[in-house]
């Protein structure tokens, strides 16, 4: 580059030698010295100086085409040259580092943004991480990455830098490659690591105090359920009580006709059992609530539950039609609870349908047994729906006229189908009735024989039959 | 009082319930006027002009309060709610939109009829008793003296004063409202704390030491003299 800078100079003195002064034209030299130094550092810069003074002094400084030591004048243009290519060299030396530290910086900073994106933008940091490690790795040009919380042991081939929270305690690991640059590995732990760990233990702080909102807002919320069920326990109970003791009373009283008499001890019985429904409801609901309602597991067959459940109910509803499958193979579940459960959804079915028949239907679907349990009732609109396994609610269409729901049905149900590993939910056509679907898990050995397998089956019944035997 | 008996209206949504009540009030000597909502209640109390109302809170068109308030715009009946305990609130709003009592289910009926016949005696006060006397104690309006087992009794005017609303308004109950304004006056309608000490003083003069027997607290709500 000195060679050819300086060649380009001397030429250009030759055809300048008519202009000026030859003396004077040493400074034709000076931007070549000043380019090279600017652009290639003070080493070249200096080298430049060098030759562009032989140069000068073989090519134009008479006695042209030898070197004459003596000349004062080449003395001074060689000092000329070598202090612009000192200070112009160190100048654009300082700028470049200027430069190239701003372009760094520049990194860092978007690095630093990046990571805030990732880590802070999402709801869950531990989902963030991966995100954000690579970022990291992007930036510094390595070629992996990786971000841990807690402590992580490094390795043969990784090393495993503590990000620190505010108090100095180890929040996360980040874990880079060993073999790296030694001015990459110095970046990482000067600039990265302080910049990621502030950002971490920010994002950290956030998932805590969301995690604790939620968690006041569910304990708010059961607080609610709490106060309205004590209201609606409170109402539902003293109802049938007042009319009982009120009956009493006037039962004591004289001159009654034979009419009121009879219309007097019949309330006395009708409130009498819809308080003993409504208690067995309150205890079945908070044994559910209590975490008492562990199911004892036995072979089930859910026809006989289904039946079991329709005789329940019998005197207080009507026409309720049931079919089950010949596929359907029996279930591991609690048999007392599953009555239950679907006495209580047939019982509501049968609320709303009014006359018309209500039906239950059993199946086997790929998974598991699904019982749907379908009334032509009045559907339940979208917005109820979340709300109608909440204990105490009742549908609005059943709010108006005279009906003695204790709106605690449904939340039985659900309880015991999850108590059983099963689950429950809700279809509905504002206008053309409501199914509640029952799905409950095939248990392995029954899936194992079933539909077809005969050995299962004959193991099934077995093992079902056993503990009915002492009956 | 006329010969005819007196009416009470009875609103309530449970048929049993209204059932039960008919035949105590005529045992007690009232006639039953049967509304199982509101609207028809207020049909029926334009059309009966019964001379008290009997009203649950618990109503499925409208609010017990709000029927209360209803009835209150044309009527000075004695209007006793029907409550629930958890609906401490609502009793208190059915007060203060003019309901004169109130009975907790599942209540009494003796309880119930008691509360009637103090609520009715606001419209029909019956001749001036000039010495109110029960259970051992005896306020005599007329010489302002108060006897507690034959032995006088010293009270300050407002002690007094407060007594002889009390005791006047046998049974019922009197809202710290009713007791503030009457005695210290329409200004002082919501000073509860002025009430408070004032019935401390009271009941340390006249109750026995085991506990109040005339002064009856309804708590949050007011007090009533026994008997």
């Amino acid at each position: 580059m000195s060679v050819a800078s300086t060649a380009l100079a001397t030429g250009a003195i030759y055809g300048l030698e008519h202009l000026a002064p030859v003396v004077s034209l040493s400074v034709v030299y000076l931007p070549a010295v000043l380019l090279v130094s600017a652009y290639w550092g003070v080493a070249l810069g200096l080298a430049t100086s060098l030759l562009s003074a032989a140069e000068f002094n073989f090519f134009h400084l008479p006695p042209v085409g030898r070197f004459t030591i003596s000349d004062s004048r080449n003395w001074v243009a060689l000092a000329a040259f070598i202090f612009v290519a000192i200070v112009v060299g160190t100048i654009a030396e300082l700028a470049r580092g200027h430069a190239l530290e701003a372009e760094r910086r520049r990194g860092e900073a978007d690095l630093a943004a990046a990571l805030a994106r990732e880590l802070l933008g999402s709801g869950d940091t531990r989902a963030a991480l991966p995100a954000a490690a690579h970022r990291v790795a992007e930036a510094l040009a390595i070629p992996s990455a990786a971000i841990e919380l807690g402590q992580a042991p490094g390795g043969e081939r990784q090393r495993a830098l503590a990000l620190r929270d505010a108090d100095r305690t180890q929040i996360a690991t980040l874990l880079v490659p060993r073999r790296l640059k030694a001015d990459t590995t110095e970046r990482v732990r000067t600039r990265v690591v302080p910049a990621l760990e502030a950002i971490v233990a920010i994002a950290l702080r956030r998932d805590a105090i969301q995690a604790e909102a939620v968690e006041t807002a569910a304990l708010r919320r059961s607080d609610d359920v709490k106060t309205a069920l004590l209201r609606a326990v409170s109402h539902d109970l003293r109802t049938p009580l007042t009319a009982i003791v009120a009956a009493g009373h006037a039962l004591g009283t004289g001159s009654l006709t034979a009419e009121e008499r009879s219309d007097l001890s019949d309330a006395v019985v009708i409130e009498g059992e819809r308080l003993a429904v409504l208690v067995d409801k309150l205890l079945d609901l908070s044994k559910l609530q209590a975490g008492g309602a562990e199911p004892r597991r036995d072979w089930v067959s859910l026809e006989d539950v289904l039946l079991a459940a329709r005789e329940t109910l019998s005197d207080r509803v009507g026409e309720i039609r049931l079919a089950v499958d010949p596929d359907v193979p029996d279930v591991r579940a609690d048999a007392a609870q599953l009555e239950r459960a679907l006495a209580n959804l047939l019982e509501n079915a049968h609320r709303y349908s009014g006359k018309l028949p209500v039906s239950a239907h059993v199946r086997r679907t790929g998974p598991g047994i699904v019982v749907r349990v379908v009334d032509q009732g009045p559907g339940i609109e979208p917005a109820e729906r979340q709300r109608i396994f909440e204990p105490f609610y009742r549908g609005a269409r059943a709010a108006g006229d005279h009906w003695t729901g204790s709106g605690l049905g449904l939340a039985i149900a659900k309880g015991f189908v999850e108590a059983n590993g099963g689950a429950i939910s809700v279809e509905s056509l504002p206008g053309q009735g409501t199914t509640f679907i029952v799905s409950l898990p095939i248990s392995e050995q029954a899936a194992a024989g079933a539909p077809h397998g005969r050995r299962a089956a004959d193991d099934a019944r077995m093992s079902r039959e056993q503990p009915r035997m002492p009956v | 009082m006329t010969s005819e008996k007196p009416r009470v209206l009875v609103c309530d949504d449970e048929q049993q319930i209204l059932r039960a009540l008919r035949v105590i009030l005529r045992d007690a000597g009232y006639e039953a006027v049967p509304a199982s909502n509101a609207n028809e209640a207020l049909d029926r109390a334009a059309i009966h002009r019964p001379d008290a109302a009997i009203i649950d809170l618990v109503l499925p068109d409208l609010d017990g309060v709000e029927l209360c308030r209803r009835l209150r715009e044309w009527s000075e009946m004695p209007v006793i709610v029907l409550s629930a305990v958890g609906d401490e609130d609502a009793k208190v709003r059915a007060l203060a939109a003019g309901a004169d009592d109130y009975v907790t289910k599942p209540f009494g009926p003796r309880e119930l009829i008691a509360r009637l016949r103090a609520a009715l005696r606001r419209t029909d006060p019956g001749p001036e008793e000039v010495v109110i006397s029960t259970d051992g104690l005896e306020v005599d309006l007329a010489r302002r003296t108060v006897r507690r087992e034959g032995e006088q009794v010293h009270l300050t005017p407002t002690e007094f004063d407060l007594l002889r609303l009390l005791a006047r308004n046998r049974g019922r109950l009197m809202t710290h409202r009713d007791l503030l304004a009457a005695v210290w006056g329409a200004g002082y309608a919501d000073d509860t704390q002025v009430l408070r000490a004032h019935i401390a003083n009271l009941r340390r003069k006249i109750e026995p030491r085991d506990g109040p027997r005339y002064i009856r607290t309804d708590p949050g709500v007011g007090y009533r003299f026994a008997g």
